[in-house]
């Protein structure tokens, strides 16, 4: 495991250049001359081959295999094959994205070229959350650079090889930034995810086969061609030599950090580097000399820790060890001490219920009710049961015990399944507090208006 | 193309119509559709979503759907000139985004999701705007208010106000 | 031949069949209950009710893994040695949550609600949900949105199947339905000013699971479980949908559709689905009535039977317009009839009413222009006649209106039938070369120009009052029978036909249809019992040549 203390960053290489940006300064750190090269030498499948071997993966949210993800393509499709860059970046605690966006355009478009190249796509769409105007601008204007310098378009650089990358805007929308519902989004239609199979590779935009890859994981693939396989796999956690399931966690992170400390920000360290360190080195620690009360690993999704899981490893692995839903964005957010838990959850339900695309019915149903139930609780007519009635939500609501056709729905869950589970006592004693008279009700009582959601 | 156009421009028209090359469906122009004519008239009127229906071959329904999915664009009226998102995220949530969406709106005599009676500004509460490394956070047009406090919202108001009148 | 085992059960299924676990499930006769799968719409498994679990047994260890979470049944297909559990623990208590999450934010206003009865709502809370409600309570409210000239919407009691909007889009190719918002706040509704108002519209009523579509023909007409059931076939036209006739003490309160793989698979256009209401118009023939001084001058039925026969053949040489409305059984007998009468009687194929083309949708449903159910059948019937032919064709209503214009008979039966009470199928111009007869019968619905003429003016009996057999434009013959009595005590063109030919008992159309499948290389598929779903009569045929 590489020492975090030594590891300069990579991803980020650009942070404190002067117009770092622009094509003439990503060339002068050495970018384009590997893709290049690889397009001058190599055949898309060595470019898979060597993505694979690298071990990296999504930097999205799943953290599935990119490279294997690319042999799912069919191999002898007469094409179009379609390339989506999943720009939608809307996890709550999550920016390292757009940072990349606007601060290292090129990087991601080089990226984005050498995964094109290797997948044969020759449209890649990068389908960008609406509300990042300045990352639009930004990529926009190193578009226009590539074009200009040969990098898309027709025959880049004499190679055959051919591609174009177009934006397309979203619409505010959470999830779009499911694979599936992104392609809905990008086809003109309403954004329910599709079941699957079949999956994108096989039938994915237009009914052709189609790869959706995050920003952050396009970067990865630039500095892969660049540095090398062997760097890659240099830093993070080995797979465990023990389980031949686990593929490992290679490579440098984004990790954002947020909330309750003095420094948040983007900062980019090996895969693993536990939450306590990153609290502490890099963000200053909990801010206003506090402790952290829940800390949540990788976008609200995960789910919370609490101050004494703060020691897990934040790779692949590590967040599941501690019943968390997995590494997630890596957006890391510290909750402190004087946050009532109760007002967490009713954050995090209220935006899951505004995000839910209504398609199927225990999603949409479960967000709707788990957020009626916070409301109702912090206005003080919670009961008991409620806990109960809520943890059940949290267990049986999701892709992974199969009753949903997204992710979304987990990550509604886990919150719900965290915060219930490790902080049951916070909860009683505030529905105790607030309604004495009520809490031990276990009959239906009145529906309260919906508040806060709009 | 169409008949009797009543909303659409020519130039939006010519806009959308220069991005079809881009998608191999005229399906897929719904969404930058929609962005044209919302970004230049504040909404998308229904004759307008009528308009954008015959220029790309679908049911009204179809784009209408498509529309309202996104709790985005808005239709019976245009959002204010200026359209602010204050972000009510766990990040910004936790450091105080709430409390200035509601000072915010209480300065501005509005409750959240309202527009300005003069229809200068809006003001909406919104899901994570992925700045949370300035939380909290605030998006109006192409400017990103970071770190905001009642007193830099107040300034937000001021400039608003000083831009309109 | 692949095996699935269902709950343990061992069934075979066809070998080149593409078949998910919910159809599966039913051969072994396990109902997976389900809202917005249908086998003729997009697969969204949205409603998350069919889910079950799924695993596959090793066909040479016996071995069975399963998949460790729930699936879908529809999205699921079956091969050989696919496992399907679906009374499990896990699998009950997912249904009950379903259930439990519909019904969160849901009226139930069963006794206000059409669908009471055959509602799945109620069905599959009876047998999946839970006794007692843990949601909280929410206020009332059912709020009813108009979505076109025929379909009424209940919003609140919309369970965002989506059947609806699919068939809008897939089916009709219309899209005229759509979901507006997101999430909990979902609805269906149409765009402002373009309703639903196609010609398959009333279609997404059947697909509604539960009490959000009505019909606005049906409303609050009749509680179901007061409806029986008949099996017929649509006289619309001839494509020869399908469908049921639900009616009660002989009044017909509404037609669906009917599954038929090989004619309408689950549709129907509005046009066959609401044409019951001229069976009930009041301008209805009931009495049969002989010429008088002025008017007519009314017969009993059984006087009938001897004094037609009588008239006929004092009359001279007789001509014979064989509707297509008729089935093939009466149309055979009334051609027998005629020929008894009058051995050199002139039989034809009666008026045949046309309207505009054939209209195909997307989803592969064809309305045809051909406005009458049984063509085929009574030109295969004319063929056993030996009538003449002209280029191959038997002789239709315009070589009968030329032997009248000819002066070459002097007696004419003309059946019809149609159903159009407001506009005659026959003109004051065209009914004007009838007045050269001495003898002219006229067997009709409605009154018309050529009625007003008549010698005999006898009522004629609706698609839903006889029994028999029609052929559509397929060649696919469907039998059916009788759902209600005609009125004021009509007799069925078949009765009528059956005792004047001297026939004794009741009318036995199966007994006839044997007849005529034994006297025809053309209707030899006739014979025996047919399936509910017709036969198509080529696979005879070409057995034959």
């Amino acid at each position: 495991m590489t020492n975090t203390e030594s590891f300069e960053p990579v991803l980020l290489e650009v942070v404190g250049i002067e117009n770092g940006g622009t094509l003439e300064q990503y060339r002068s750190r050495g970018g384009y001359a590997p893709l290049e090269k690889l397009l001058a030498e190599k055949q898309p499948a060595d470019v898979v081959e060597m993505v694979k071997s690298s071990g990296l993966r999504g930097r999205g949210g799943a953290g599935f295999m990119t490279g294997v993800k690319w042999t799912f393509l069919p191999k002898d499709h007469p094409g179009p094959v379609y390339f989506c860059v999943n720009a939608d970046e809307s996890e709550p605690g999550t920016f390292n994205n757009r940072i990349l966006m606007e601060d290292d355009p090129h990087q991601i478009l080089e990226g984005t070229i050498i995964s094109a190249f290797a997948t044969r796509a020759s449209t890649a769409y990068i389908y960008l959350r609406y509300e990042y105007p300045q990352s639009w601008n930004s990529l926009q204007a190193a578009i226009d650079e590539a074009y200009a310098a040969g990098y898309l378009g027709q025959n880049i650089r004499g190679s055959g090889f051919s591609l174009d990358i177009y934006l397309h805007r979203g619409a505010a929308a959470y999830i779009c930034g499911e694979e599936t519902g992104l392609i809905e989004s990008l086809e003109g239609k309403r954004a329910w995810p599709r079941i699957k199979p079949p999956f994108p590779a096989i039938e994915g935009a237009f009914h052709k086969p189609t790869v959706v890859n995050n920003i952050e994981t396009m970067a990865c693939v630039a500095q892969i061609a660049r540095r090398g396989v062997e760097w890659f796999r240099s830093i993070g956690i080995p797979a465990d030599p023990n389980n031949p399931r686990d593929p490992g966690s290679y490579g440098p992170k984004l990790y954002c950090l947020s909330g309750h400390v003095e420094k948040p920000g983007c900062y980019e360290a090996p895969l693993g580097i536990t939450a306590r360190e990153l609290i502490d080195r890099f963000g200053g620690g909990v801010w206003k000399g506090r402790r952290a009360k829940a800390v949540i690993p990788g976008g609200i999704s995960m789910g919370v820790m609490t101050e004494d899981e703060l020691d897990t490893p934040l790779d692949f692995a590590g967040p599941g060890r501690v019943g968390c839903l997995g590494l997630g964005t890596a957006a890391v957010v510290v909750v402190d001490e004087t946050v009532s838990i109760v007002d967490f959850l009713h954050n995090s339900c209220r935006f899951f219920a505004h995000e839910s695309c209504g398609q199927c019915t225990p999603c949409r149903e479960g967000t709707s009710w788990s957020l009626r139930m916070l409301e109702r609780i912090r206005a003080g007519k919670g009961r008991l049961k409620d806990l109960d009635l809520l943890a059940e939500i949290g267990s049986t609501m999701g892709m992974m015990p199969g009753s949903t056709i997204c992710g979304l729905a987990d990550g509604a869950a886990w919150p719900i399944k965290n915060c219930i589970a490790k902080f049951r006592d916070e909860f009683e004693e505030y529905i105790k507090q607030t309604n004495p008279t009520g809490y031990m009700e276990t009959d239906p009582v009145p529906a309260l208006p919906i508040v806060t959601a709009h | 193309m169409i008949a009797n156009r009543k909303v659409l421009t020519d130039n939006m028209v010519a806009r959308i119509e220069a991005l079809a090359p881009r998608y191999p469906t005229k399906q897929a122009l719904t969404l930058p559709a929609l962005h044209i004519v919302h970004d230049e008239l504040r909404h998308v009127p229904l004759d307008a979503v009528v308009e954008i229906a015959q220029l790309l071959d679908l049911a009204p329904a179809q784009v209408q759907d498509t529309l309202t999915f996104y709790q985005f664009f808005y239709q019976d009226k245009p959002h204010g000139k200026v359209r602010a998102f204050v972000c009510r995220s766990i990040s910004c949530a936790l450091r105080g985004g709430e409390q200035v969406l509601d000072h915010l709106c209480e300065k501005a005599g509005i409750k959240p999701g309202e527009t300005t009676a003069d229809g200068s500004l809006t003001v909406e509460p919104a899901e994570c705007l992925g700045a949370c490394d300035f939380a909290p956070c605030m998006l109006a047009g192409d400017d990103l208010h970071k770190d905001l406090t009642p007193e830099k919202a107040d300034a937000f108001l001021e400039a608003v106000r000083g831009r309109t009148s | 031949m692949p095996t699935v085992i269902v709950d343990g059960q061992e069934i075979e299924i066809g070998a080149d069949e593409r078949l998910n676990c919910i159809e599966a499930a039913r051969r072994a006769g396990v109902e997976i209950p389900h809202y917005c799968w249908h086998p003729g719409l997009s697969v969204v498994a949205s409603c998350r009710m069919c889910l079950i679990q799924a695993g596959s047994r090793n066909p040479e260890t016996g071995e069975v893994a399963m998949i460790p979470k729930l699936v879908p049944g529809c999205q699921t297909p079956v091969k050989d040695g696919t496992v399907i559990v679906t009374n499990s623990e896990a699998v009950k208590e997912s249904r009950a949550r379903v259930e439990e999450a519909l019904l969160i934010d849901h009226p139930i206003d069963c006794p206000i609600c059409d669908k009471a009865g055959e509602c799945l709502l109620q069905d599959y809370h009876f047998e999946h949900g839970q006794s007692e409600r843990r949601a909280d309570i929410q206020p009332f409210h059912s709020r009813r949105r108009d979505v076109g000239p025929t379909v009424t919407l209940f919003v609140d009691r919309c369970i965002m199947c989506t059947r609806c909007v699919r068939f809008t889009r897939e089916v009709s190719g219309t899209a005229e339905l759509m979901v507006s918002a997101r999430g909990a706040k979902e609805e269906i509704d149409t765009f402002p000013g373009f309703p639903l108002d196609n010609k398959l519209a009333g279609n997404v009523v059947d697909l509604c699971p539960v009490g959000a579509l009505g019909d606005k023909d049906f409303l609050y007409q009749q509680r179901v479980w007061f409806l029986k059931k008949s099996e017929n076939v649509c006289g619309g036209c001839s494509a020869g949908c399908s469908l049921v006739t639900e009616h009660n003490q002989d009044t017909v309160y509404r037609l669906n559709p009917r599954e038929n793989p090989h004619v309408n698979k689950w549709w129907i256009c509005d046009e066959g689905r609401y044409g019951w209401h001229h069976l009930h118009d009041e301008s209805r023939l009931v009495t049969p009535g002989r010429r008088a001084a002025d008017g007519f001058d009314d017969v009993e039925w059984a006087d009938l039977i001897t004094r037609l026969r009588d008239d006929l053949k004092a009359a001279g040489r007789l001509a014979v317009a064989v509707s297509p409305q008729l089935t093939v059984e009466e149309a055979w007998m009334l051609c027998a009839l005629a020929r008894s009468i009058d051995p050199e009687a002139f039989l034809a194929l009666g008026y045949v009413p046309t309207t505009g083309d054939d209209e195909s949708f997307p989803g592969g449903f064809t309305i045809r222009a051909e406005k009458a159910p049984n063509r085929r059948g009574v030109e295969a019937v004319l063929g056993m006649f030996g009538t003449a032919e002209t280029d191959g064709k038997v002789p239709g209503w315009t070589d009968l209106l030329a032997q009248v214009q000819a002066g070459k008979v002097q007696a004419a039966w003309i059946t019809a039938g149609h159903p159009t009470p407001e506009t005659s199928w026959c003109d004051e111009e065209t009914a004007a070369q009838f007045d050269s007869l001495d003898c002219l019968v006229v067997q009709d619905l409605f009154d018309s120009p050529l009625a007003a003429r008549a010698t005999w003016r006898l009522p004629a009996a609706g698609f839903a009052e006889r029994s028999g057999t029609w052929v559509n434009c397929g060649q696919h013959a469907q039998c059916f029978e009788q759902a209600i009595r005609p009125p004021a005590g009509v007799w069925p063109e078949g009765r009528l036909y059956w005792n004047m030919l001297g026939r004794q008992g009741l009318y036995d159309p199966h007994g006839v249809r044997q007849q005529i499948a034994e006297g025809s290389a053309t209707l030899a598929a006739l014979a025996g019992n047919l399936p509910a779903t017709g036969v198509d009569l080529r696979l005879q045929q070409l057995a034959a040549t």
